[in-house]
């Protein structure tokens, strides 16, 4: 923990009522730190810099499929106090909306109406009691012989895996880590046991666990749907890394629209509380304020030092400099929450539920697909087998995009690559955070590239030139019409010189990735881009 | 042992110091390695990235500027690359920023012009409105921020909060709407600013300039003449260079503004205060005192030498202490004296009248 006020600082301007005129110097008079820093930090987050912004409407591609950019108008029309967001982790109930911070499922042009021009009066008819919802998940049965996170079955209160972890130590469970294979599901698929060890081995003892529940790739939403069935899993995980590192402080970290799942997980962090299983193991939780950049582990523990939420240069990484700069685990919150199930069953239980790679995963499917949702399926199978896991395909299969806007997207005929980190970063794109969006002959792909570009020129932190100056170049080139243009060939070597440059100059992965949406697009479907 | 701490640059082999990073060993080897966001007084924040370099086992560049050397590391500053990279990079930084030389150069020299024609940048990349927020009801005398010219650097804000400790200026927003700000857009005036102009000193692109009118003429700096000299405001002695524009006043000469020495040439280190670096208009006031003055019988003050008015001081002095004593006179010297003249202020008094009424208006 530091000794400083500075990680109180989005909190405070958030109970301020945001960036309002008077709240930096407020904050800063409360925490002693400098009032420009403050004002600085809260100008980074959307959701303290905009408070006069009650609604917010996501304008992510699986939401304007389905129907966003009318639900965005009618807000306008009945004078709400309404701006589009980007992508809000509910593309399996699109469109979605953002009441202040609380995400509202499946928000039709009429729900708005009913509001009756008061934001406060927003529900979603879908979610009419405005309590806690859920998605829609696969399998449909409780099975935990073939399914690592189970989101059916119950929530487990008992600490069984917590226990056994403390009995065979913390050798043994990393070893079981290693066994199992396990690859981090943020969107790296980094093998987990080499940041445990790479953790646990420092020479400093001060040492942390952090959670990341940032979830902003667009398409994704498979770790609110993780927080909100099994809360169990993802605490038990935790507790479970903290022991077998070395660490009592763990930090959740989620992100500011995940008011409902916040609720779940507090509820659990008390059940487990009052029932003193996890020992002198603390959690503290942090909500963000509307920046998807902090879903990238290091700017992930700038925000939660209170800083604008920049991505740090690596190396020095987390395992060694993380948060306060001390060794610090990060990990996903799917990652995280199959740790119970490998220290229960084994690492060979769950390397060989995997197909091309170790494990079952969550993927995310939205878009021109019959039941959207988050389905636990073995890792690496076919965009055909998940889709028919998911309602099968709404007309006819055009692209897809594998895994969230930063793996930009695939023709059809690419649909039986193995939907693997391996096998998809070999045709250039990635699993990334799988989430996968289905798009049909109707979809009109250049504007979803635009769609894409623009969402990584309005989250880019603006750090560093090629992704500050290069996301936004892209998009203005793209409305250019690219290869129309009549010095076409120039125009597009200098979105390729853009390119190369973005993935190359950049410091984080946003930027390196943020050109996929569209060089995949170019590559793969030219005529989609003549005039 | 002392194979333990070389490295590898451009394939000739280098002596390094623990702590230091590929910049440091480049630098004091004359290596050129273009940088803009680096200041040696700051942090670094690898954040430009036109210091980018190949290091043999990395995937991805590194910047020189904030990469720590370790022993057998073997490093490219010069490859087909990097070459791609500093243009590339470059061409995309120039279709965010004005490319007329005029517009791009209100004074200071503009270190991104310079750097893109030093490496052939292309230009023909197109060009983006900035999107940038000005401050412009600021109503601060000497500090003017032209967002246009930023390319958020933070030299400026880090300036501030590591060298001043003033924490002024912040970066603001984010994307391409990342600006620098202060506490609410309010004017420097009423921050914790000390207007000290460092901000202005460590901008690369000259957004963080001078107000009109000190500023007087439209000479770009380059070609103004620099004269080094000692700022006279206080007894610390920074040095600062004083631009003068030679053919101002009809040939006589104007001072233009005041700029730092280059960092690491003097003890204050590029270093000034808002003294120093702002207030040299007097230096051609027309009300100005250019000779010693001495009243004469006729109540009048008249124009003298050196050596008749310290004449008259002296003589006037000796004469008081002849008619009531040496301990009816008293000294007090001026804060703006070195510490050598209080000395002979307090050796004067003392050896020369022989009393210990000497006091300096500094001392409390
Ligand atoms: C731009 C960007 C956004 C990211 N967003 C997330 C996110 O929302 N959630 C997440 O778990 N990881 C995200 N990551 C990956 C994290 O940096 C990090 O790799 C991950 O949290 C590590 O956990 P894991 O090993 O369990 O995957 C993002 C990375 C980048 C570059
Ligand atoms: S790549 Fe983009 S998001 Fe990442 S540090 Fe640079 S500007 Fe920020
Ligand atoms: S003038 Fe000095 S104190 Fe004021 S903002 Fe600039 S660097 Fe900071
Ligand atoms: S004003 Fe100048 S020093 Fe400050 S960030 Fe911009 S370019 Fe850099
Ligand atoms: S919630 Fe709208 S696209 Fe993800």
């Amino acid at each position: 923990m530091s000794e400083d006020r500075r990680h109180e600082i989005q909190e405070l301007l958030e109970k301020a009522g945001g960036l309002v005129p008077g709240a930096a110097r407020q904050v800063a008079q409360q925490t002693g730190i400098p009032e420009a820093d403050v004002y600085g930090v809260g100008s980074f987050y959307h959701l303290l810099a905009r408070p006069d912004a009650k609604i917010r409407v996501c304008t992510g591609l699986s939401c304007r499929m389905a129907g966003a950019d009318d639900v965005l108008r009618a807000a306008e029309l009945n004078d709400l106090p309404v701006e589009g967001c980007t992508c809000l982790a509910g593309c399996d109930v699109a469109p979605a909306v953002l009441r202040d911070r609380r995400v509202l499922p499946s928000v039709t042009v009429e729900d708005v109406h009913e509001a009756k021009g008061e934001w406060e009066n927003l529900r979603s008819a879908a979610n009419a009691d405005d309590e806690v919802w859920f998605g829609a998940v696969g399998p449909e049965r409780d099975d935990p012989d073939t399914l690592v996170l189970n989101l059916m079955g119950d929530p487990d209160w008992s600490g069984t895996a917590f226990r056994r972890a403390v009995e065979i130590g913390a050798d043994a469970v990393v070893e079981a880590i290693e066994t199992a294979g396990l690859q981090g599901r943020g969107g790296a698929g980094f093998p987990a046991h080499i940041k445990w060890n790479g953790t646990r081995n420092q020479a400093e003892t001060t040492r942390y666990v952090v959670l990341n529940a940032d979830e902003g790739e667009p398409g994704t939403f498979k770790d609110r749907e993780v927080m909100l069935r099994r809360p169990d899993r993802v605490l038990e995980g935790l507790a479970i890394a903290a022991h077998a590192i070395g660490a009592t402080e763990v930090y959740l970290y989620l992100r500011g629209e995940f008011e409902v799942p916040w609720t779940v997980i507090e509820d659990g962090i008390e059940r487990f509380a009052a029932a003193g299983v996890f020992g002198d193991i603390k959690f503290h939780l942090h909500a963000g304020h509307g920046a998807y950049i902090c879903g990238e582990e290091t700017a992930l523990l700038e925000a939660l030092e209170g800083k604008r939420g920049m991505p740090r240069l690596k190396p020095p990484f987390p395992v060694e400099k993380g948060l306060w700069g001390k060794p610090t685990l990060i990990h996903n919150v799917e990652t995280i929450a199959c740790v119970p199930a490998i220290v229960d069953r084994g690492g060979d239980w769950f390397k060989a539920l995997g197909r091309d790679e170790a494990g079952t995963k969550l993927y995310c499917i939205s878009g021109d697909v019959g039941r959207p949702g988050t389905y636990e399926l073995p890792l690496g199978v076919t965009l055909d087998e998940l889709v028919e896991a998911a309602g099968g395909y709404v007309g006819e299969l055009k692209a897809f995009s594998p895994g969230g806007a930063s793996s930009g997207f695939l023709p059809a005929s690419m649909r039986e690559v193995p939907l693997a980190f391996r096998s998809l970063g070999g045709v250039g794109s990635m699993l990334g955070s799988a989430g996968v969006v289905v798009l049909n002959s109707d979809a009109d792909l250049r504007d979803a590239v635009m769609t894409q570009l623009r969402f990584f020129e309005a989250e880019s932190c603006g750090q560093c030139a090629p992704c500050r100056i290069g996301t936004r170049y892209l998009a203005h080139a793209l409305s250019k019409n690219i290869a129309n243009d009549t010095t076409s060939g120039a125009a597009l070597q200098h979105v390729a010189d853009a390119a190369w440059q973005m993935n190359e100059g950049s410091i984080c992965g946003l930027g390196q990735a943020a050109p996929l949406p569209l060089t995949l697009a170019l590559e793969h479907f030219p005529e989609e881009f003549e005039a | 042992m002392s194979d333990k701490s070389t490295i590898k640059l451009n394939g000739r082999e280098y002596d390094f110091a623990p702590g230091e990073t590929v910049l440091d060993v480049a630098a004091r080897h004359d290596i050129y390695i273009p940088t803009l966001c680096h200041d040696p007084r700051l942090d670094a924040v690898g954040a430009c990235r036109t210091c980018l370099v190949e290091i043999d086992g990395w995937r991805r560049l590194a910047p020189a500027c904030a990469t720590q050397l370790e022993p057998g590391m073997e490093i490219a500053s010069e490859n087909e690359r990097i070459d791609r990279h500093r243009q590339t990079l470059l061409s995309l930084y120039m279709t965010d920023h004005p490319t007329d030389p005029a517009a791009a150069e209100p004074g200071a020299p503009n270190e991104l012009h310079a750097m893109a024609s030093h490496y052939e940048a292309p230009m023909d990349w197109g060009y983006m409105e900035s999107l940038r927020d000005a401050r412009p009801d600021d109503r601060n005398p000497y500090v003017l921020f032209e967002p246009d010219l930023c390319i958020l650097c933070a030299r400026c804000t880090r300036y501030c909060d590591e060298i001043e400790g003033v924490n002024a200026i912040t970066l603001a927003g984010r994307a391409s709407e990342t600006t620098i700000s202060t506490v609410d857009k309010l004017s420097l005036m009423d921050t914790s600013c000390e207007l000290c102009g460092g901000c202005i000193d460590v901008c690369p692109t000259g957004a963080m300039g001078k107000k009109m009118p000190l500023v007087r003429g439209d000479k770009p700096e380059r070609e103004l003449d620099k004269v080094r000299t000692t700022c006279n405001f206080c007894g610390v002695g920074c040095q600062l260079d004083l631009n003068v524009d030679r053919d101002a006043r009809d040939g006589q000469g104007r001072i233009v503004k005041v700029t730092s020495p280059p960092v690491g040439t003097t003890t204050n280190d590029g270093n000034l205060c808002v003294k120093g670096r702002f207030a040299y208009d007097f230096v051609h006031h027309e009300d100005r005192i250019t000779t010693p003055l001495i009243r004469g019988e006729d109540g009048e003050l008249h124009p003298a030498s050196w050596d008749e008015a310290l004449q008259a001081a002296a003589s006037g002095l000796l004469a008081v202490k002849d008619k009531h004593g040496k301990d009816s006179l008293g000294f007090v010297s001026s804060s703006r004296c070195t510490m050598e003249e209080n000395f002979l202020v307090q050796k004067m008094s003392r050896a020369v009248f022989g009393t210990n009424n000497v006091h300096q208006c500094a001392a409390t």
